[in-house]
């Protein structure tokens, strides 16, 4: 098989370029997500802005404002369940979450509506337009200048909070810069992987590279080149057997994280059984 | 008389392990008390594991008499949100008779309504237990071990961030349950407290030290439990014994 | 039919079909209400979604083999069940970054196998949010074992299950079988989500195990008032989801899910006055 067949066809170059785009970004910015034990509320955003992705398909405008609305009204759904100790942030968020999930999705499976909810919820790499790899390219610049510029106060918050206050950085600045970075991302990622799988460009990869590097900075590196390759292998596998692209690049993602946690298994392993000095 | 409470050659750990407390001897009699005390992580609450059964001995063997001992744990441990009276927690105790697949019967309303009246809270039977205050709610516990009818009881940290009043009540307590024949094993920073004990028994790690209270606050005792996180003072106590000062994080795992 | 138009309430009796789903949603009202009941005071709520998300790929394969999509999905969420007892029994979290990539694979996995695999893509929607055209007496019967199975559980493990809830430790030392009890009320959820899959969909079985139960909790203040709250807020919020269903032409998962979380922000706010009314504890002894 021509290892170049997909480069030839425009559709195809597009979607390598997006994938790897947002791999280089997302996958770097997502050591920080598991860092700061983000995850499932990246879940909670992912799954509640569909709302908004479903209102742009129905209302014919580009999907990336939908997302970025969708992702607002996500965050304060959140935000507010979040706050009542009743239930608990856990429980209320799980509320919040279904709700707009059966929002989106009733908006959507109504008869009169495209049938693009599948596309919506998976995502479509192969879909993406011109402005949504501008997009991708505007998000890859700003937030990597955003994660060098904030890489140091991160990192101080990351390892010690308390310390970091006596530095003079306001942890609660820093958290919420990330997460104001987090709903950027979601609102851009969600274009090629939709609402259900982008979580994995963001957690696959800094799974992968978790304990191999002895810097955050080097961590990141690696996770942005493990996320760019995993993407192309997935765009590559699903050219050459058919499979929907964007749930292709999703388990590359994921094949990504076990490989990098079962090599971290067997040298920890080996670690153990050799004796120590 | 045989002991209540027997702990020998004791070693402990979790899930397989280095053991988290070892080399733990001692015996506790019926109607006596018990301090343990040591440094946060020292091992007290994981001997009290040891002999609720939770963690079987690595090796080593414990011993309680008169079935399953009651445990309290620190009231902060306890979910503050959770939707039961006062009365509800105090009736738990009665399902230590075994048959907890049965619906609580009418006497056992009775015992717990007794218990709560015993702890001075027949009054607030109806309240949330999360709406009570810390010393309310650590009598509550106390009923649930009453309606237990326990003979050993295991109390972890009893005291910490209870107003004076309640403390004072609580303590009256203790000495009502062990003039009864129970055995309390009760751990605690309060160095000063330990005083008022039968028995005092300093862990970290390993057994530091088992005795009298006279006997074991010694200086040298105390800073090999607490190591630098006790200051001790150079004026004595009343009976003689060395007066000190903890100073920990308050931070509470395991 | 006209979307825009309203169908008669009657119509959720009279239409055969109707009639149908409405016993379904019922009978899951009863078993979502009252397992929902100790999934929220259990903080299991993820665990819950978890369950139901993970089904999707053995679904999948099961509708396009032939096999019984309820054994297979029950497969996977006693499989799924199993894990988190065991990471739980072993002190650990399961983990939130191993799920959320696990969920990614199940729904990616599920996909690929669907549209891919078995060409099946129509049914994806179905699988995902359920449908109320199909159900049939074995549905029925599931579901009402599934009812069955979380009534007698509550009769008979209720107290065990309040007091470990309360206090692990010290229920522990009541000689409470602490982990049967645990692993029945996992293994229950698991069974009870699989259960609800024709009616709700993979996706959304939170609608009926977690939303009621929180919407019961702000409204109770003792654990036999949630229990009654949340089987009588299921089985309305599952009625005028399938009404809404029927109106919209759509499937009753996300209807019902919509339905039931404007119930809880109905309570939410109604209940938020009280609670900024209501006086602080008292410090005093």
């Amino acid at each position: 098989m021509d290892l170049l067949e997909p480069l030839q066809s425009g559709i195809e170059r597009r979607a390598l370029a997006e994938v790897v785009l947002l791999g280089a970004f997302c996958g770097a910015f997502g050591c920080w997500v598991t860092t700061f034990r983000l995850s499932y509320p990246a879940e909670s955003l992912a799954h509640g802005l569909l709302p908004g992705l479903v209102v742009a398909a129905l209302a014919g405008i580009p999907l990336l404002l939908g997302g970025v609305a969708g992702v607002a009204v996500a965050a304060l759904a959140v935000a507010v369940a979040g706050r009542d100790a009743r239930v608990g942030s856990d429980t209320a968020t799980a509320v919040a979450v279904t709700g707009l999930l059966g929002l989106g999705s009733l908006l959507a499976l109504t008869p009169d509506a495209p049938a693009r909810l599948e596309e919506l919820l998976f995502g479509d790499p192969l879909g993406v337009t011109d402005g949504d790899l501008a997009a991708a390219a505007a998000l890859a610049l700003a937030g990597g200048l955003a994660l060098v510029a904030l890489h140091r106060p991160l990192a101080a918050v990351a390892l010690d909070a308390g310390g970091a206050r006596s530095l003079g950085i306001s942890a609660t600045a820093v958290r919420f810069a990330l997460l104001a970075l987090l709903a950027a991302a979601l609102a851009v990622a969600v274009q090629g992987l939709g609402s259900l799988l982008v979580l994995a460009v963001l957690i696959g990869p800094a799974v992968a590279v978790r304990g191999h590097f002895s810097t955050p900075g080097r961590s990141m590196a690696a996770a942005a080149v493990v996320a760019a390759l995993a993407g192309v292998a997935g765009i590559y596998a699903s050219a050459w057997l058919g499979t929907a692209a964007g749930a292709s690049v999703a388990l590359a993602l994921c094949a990504a994280a076990a490989l990098g946690a079962l090599v971290r298994g067997v040298a920890g392993r080996r670690a153990a059984a050799s004796p120590s000095p | 008389m045989t002991a209540a409470v027997a702990a020998s050659g004791l070693a402990v750990a979790y899930g397989g392990g280095r053991p988290a407390l070892e080399r733990v001897e001692f015996e506790l009699a019926a109607g006596s008390s018990l301090c343990v005390l040591g440094p946060n992580g020292g091992g007290k609450t994981t001997l009290f594991r040891a002999l609720t059964g939770e963690l079987a001995p690595l090796r080593g063997t414990v011993s309680v008499a008169g079935g399953r001992p009651a445990y309290l744990a620190q009231t902060e441990r306890t979910r503050l949100d959770f939707p039961v009276s006062a009365l509800d927690v105090a009736l738990m105790g009665s399902l230590a008779n075994g048959r907890w697949w049965l619906p609580a019967r009418r006497s056992d309303r009775a015992t717990a309504r007794a218990a709560l009246d015993r702890v001075g809270l027949a009054d607030r039977a109806g309240d949330r237990f999360g709406e009570l205050s810390g010393g309310q709610r650590q009598r509550v516990l106390l009923a649930r071990a009453i309606v237990q009818d326990a003979r050993v009881l295991l109390l972890d940290e009893p005291l910490a961030g209870v107003d004076p009043a309640s403390a004072e009540r609580i303590e009256r307590l203790f000495g009502e349950l062990r003039d009864e024949g129970r055995a309390l094993l009760v751990s605690t920073h309060d160095v000063d407290s330990a005083r008022a004990f039968d028995r005092v028994l300093c862990v970290n790690h390993d057994q530091i030290a088992f005795g009298a209270p006279a006997d074991v606050l010694s200086r040298e005792v105390l800073e090999r439990t607490y190591g630098a996180e006790i200051v001790v003072l150079d004026e004595p106590g009343p009976d003689g014994t060395v007066r000190a000062v903890t100073v920990q994080h308050h931070h509470h795992d395991h | 039919m006209d979307p825009a138009a309203l169908p008669a309430p009657t119509d959720l009796v009279e239409l055969r079909f109707m009639r149908t789903a409405l016993v379904e949603l019922a009978l899951l009202g009863v078993a979502g209400g009252l397992l929902g009941a100790w999934i929220v005071l259990r903080r299991l709520a993820f665990f819950a979604h978890a369950t139901g998300t993970a089904t999707f790929p053995g679904l999948v394969v099961a509708d396009a083999t032939g096999f019984s999509a309820t054994l297979a999905a029950l497969a996977v969420a006693l499989g799924y069940a199993g894990g988190v007892e065991r990471a739980g029994r072993a002190g650990r979290d399961p983990g939130d970054v191993a799920t959320a990539l696990l969920l990614v694979v199940a729904l990616a996995g599920g996909v690929v196998l669907a549209s891919d695999v078995f060409e099946s893509g129509a049914a994806v929607d179905r699988l995902l949010f359920g449908t109320a055209l199909g159900l049939g007496a074995g549905d029925l019967w599931i579901a009402a074992g599934a009812a069955a199975a979380a009534l007698a559980a509550t009769l008979l493990l209720g107290r065990a299950w309040t007091a470990v809830g309360f206090d692990g430790a010290g229920g522990e030392a009541l000689g409470v079988p602490v982990r049967t009890a645990d692993r029945l009320l996992l293994g229950l959820v698991a069974v009870a989500a699989v259960a609800a899959l024709p009616a709700v969909g993979a996706l959304l079985v939170a609608s009926l195990f977690v939303v009621p139960a929180a919407t019961a909790r702000l409204l109770t203040r003792s654990v036999g008032g949630l229990l009654a709250a949340a089987v009588a807020v299921a089985v309305v919020q599952g009625a005028a989801g399938l009404y809404v269903s029927l109106w919209l032409d759509a499937p009753p998962g996300p209807a019902v899910a919509v339905v039931g979380s404007l119930l809880y922000v109905a309570a939410a706010l109604a209940t938020a006055a009280r609670a900024t009314a209501r006086p602080a504890p008292l410090e005093a002894a």
